[in-house]
């Protein structure tokens, strides 16, 4: 049954090169830690989009009880804390993924410059990941606010401020931040359609420009 | 490299892969081979997490309030180094912390493959680029210390938080035309509160039940440095002993 609707669809739409591409493609043995313990420096990358995934998901669900309105969203993490059945767990998971996100792809990235992987012809995936860095970023400053705790509100208060510092575009930046003249129930809900829809959008596209890039070019060779 | 320096086999590759002598030695297909591996360090992985996770739980500070307070703001971590760089570059220079430096070191970034354009890989082979990135390193870890350092010290010189949960249900003062209770109107209500309910100083309802008026004398001459002065601002003994004796009949329950 499974079988034939395989069949089915590869006869409509020949989706089996595009699988067997990805899934027969060799693994060098220079990047395999099963040959040499110390290419364990090359699960860095793969181990960022685990945490990545881990992100998403645990994000898909505490968004199922977050309220982004500043009345009820600081009372919505304490009932996803408190009440919620392992919602602890997965506000934990989210909390402490957000770090480690950074610190894996932060370790990618000195292993890819240490490495002189980013040199030709794969500078165009460099500048992907550079890209995915910023965005990572962007993600870990618009969701510190969410919680809509003191930590939080300062912090971000601290933020807009240094953006309006910036020469002659400063109270521009600030505005778009802050979505009006104080920090308040617009630049909750600004950082939250900021943090949900506009960045996960980023990240999706680069990662999968940064997939297909390393798919078709390959590992770079030992050094 | 030698290929004789791996092994012939490696562990997970079926044995019909190894008649494929095309295949460079120690390669392996991605599914399900080392597919299969990844799978098992992955696992280990959200296992150390979950694990992690369950032994710190994350604590939410207080509710935002947007009135100024005495909060000192901190950003997570992961920005620290930027917001220390600020710190070097006070006043109208500041542009400098948040656009130029910032901006360079980007710029920097996303150039590296350009910049770093010999052939050779090895990171001994390019060392102003191993130099370089090394030095910046070090430069943001040293920075991110500083400025949780810094933070520390900021913290440690706040008043402590006034504890409230002792105070005397009962509210009504004792004696308001007492003339001890003008000069604490006009000295020490600022930090203790006009209604001895304290604000960034401790509350004084009920502190006749604690201490007598000549103990009070003592404990106002000598004040709570670095919070509260010697004599708590009060400059004549005989103006800091009409406010103890004062304070003294102050035996709220």
């Amino acid at each position: 049954m499974l079988k034939k609707t395989y069949d089915w669809i590869d006869e409509r739409l020949n989706i089996t090169p595009i699988w067997r591409d990805f899934a027969d493609h060799d693994v060098p043995a220079h990047v395999n830690p099963a040959n040499k313990m110390s290419a364990f420096v090359y699960c860095f990358g793969g181990l960022t989009f685990l945490i990545i995934v881990t992100q998403i998901l645990s994000g898909m669900f505490l968004a199922m009880y977050y309220v982004p309105d500043i009345v009820n969203a600081y009372r919505s993490v304490q009932y996803i804390t408190d009440e919620v059945l392992l919602g602890n767990i997965v506000r934990g998971m989210h909390f402490w993924g957000a770090s480690l996100v950074i610190i894996m792809m932060f370790l990618h990235m000195l292993r890819v410059f240490f490495t002189g992987a980013y040199k030709a012809p794969r500078e165009l995936n460099w500048v992907v990941g550079v890209l995915i860095f910023f965005v990572v970023m962007g993600f870990g400053f618009t969701g510190y606010l969410l919680p809509w705790d003191q930590k939080a509100y300062w912090a971000t208060a601290v933020g807009a401020q240094i953006a309006e510092t910036v020469p002659v575009l400063g109270p521009y930046i600030k505005t778009l931040l802050v979505g009006g003249d104080i920090l308040g129930a617009l630049t909750l809900t600004r950082f939250f359609a900021i943090h949900v829809f506009f960045l996960p959008a980023a990240l999706l596209g680069l990662l999968g420009l940064h997939f297909i890039m390393i798919r078709k070019q390959g590992i770079a060779g030992p050094l | 490299m030698g290929q004789d320096f791996y092994r012939d086999r490696i562990p997970g590759t079926p044995r019909f892969r190894e008649k494929d002598k095309k295949k460079p030695i120690g390669s392996e297909p991605f599914w399900p081979n080392f597919l299969l591996k990844e799978w098992i360090v992955g696992a280990l992985f959200l296992v150390a997490f979950t694990i992690w996770i369950i032994f710190n739980p994350v604590h939410l500070s207080d509710v935002a309030d947007p009135n100024p307070s005495g909060y000192i703001p901190m950003p997570d971590w992961y920005f620290l180094f930027l917001y220390q760089l600020l710190k070097y570059f006070p006043g109208k220079m500041v542009w400098m912390g948040t656009v130029v430096i910032p901006g360079i070191a980007v710029t920097l970034l996303i150039l590296a493959p350009w910049l770093d354009n010999s052939k050779a890989r090895h990171p001994f082979k390019r060392p102003v680029a191993t130099t370089s990135m090394i030095l910046t390193l070090l430069l943001m870890i040293w920075m991110t210390y500083e400025a949780d350092v810094q933070h520390e010290e900021a913290l440690a010189h706040l008043p402590k938080q006034v504890d409230k949960s002792a105070m005397p249900t009962d509210t009504a003062l004792v004696d308001e035309a007492d003339p001890g209770a003008k000069i604490y109107s006009a000295s020490c209500a600022g930090c203790h509160g006009a209604d001895l309910k304290g604000s960034v100083g401790p509350f004084l309802l009920g502190i006749g039940n604690k201490h007598d008026a000549a103990k009070l004398e003592e404990v106002i001459t000598k004040g709570f440095p670095p919070n509260m002065p010697a004599g708590g601002g009060l400059t004549k003994p005989e103006d800091i002993k009409a406010v103890a004796e004062w304070l003294g009949k102050q035996k709220q329950q």
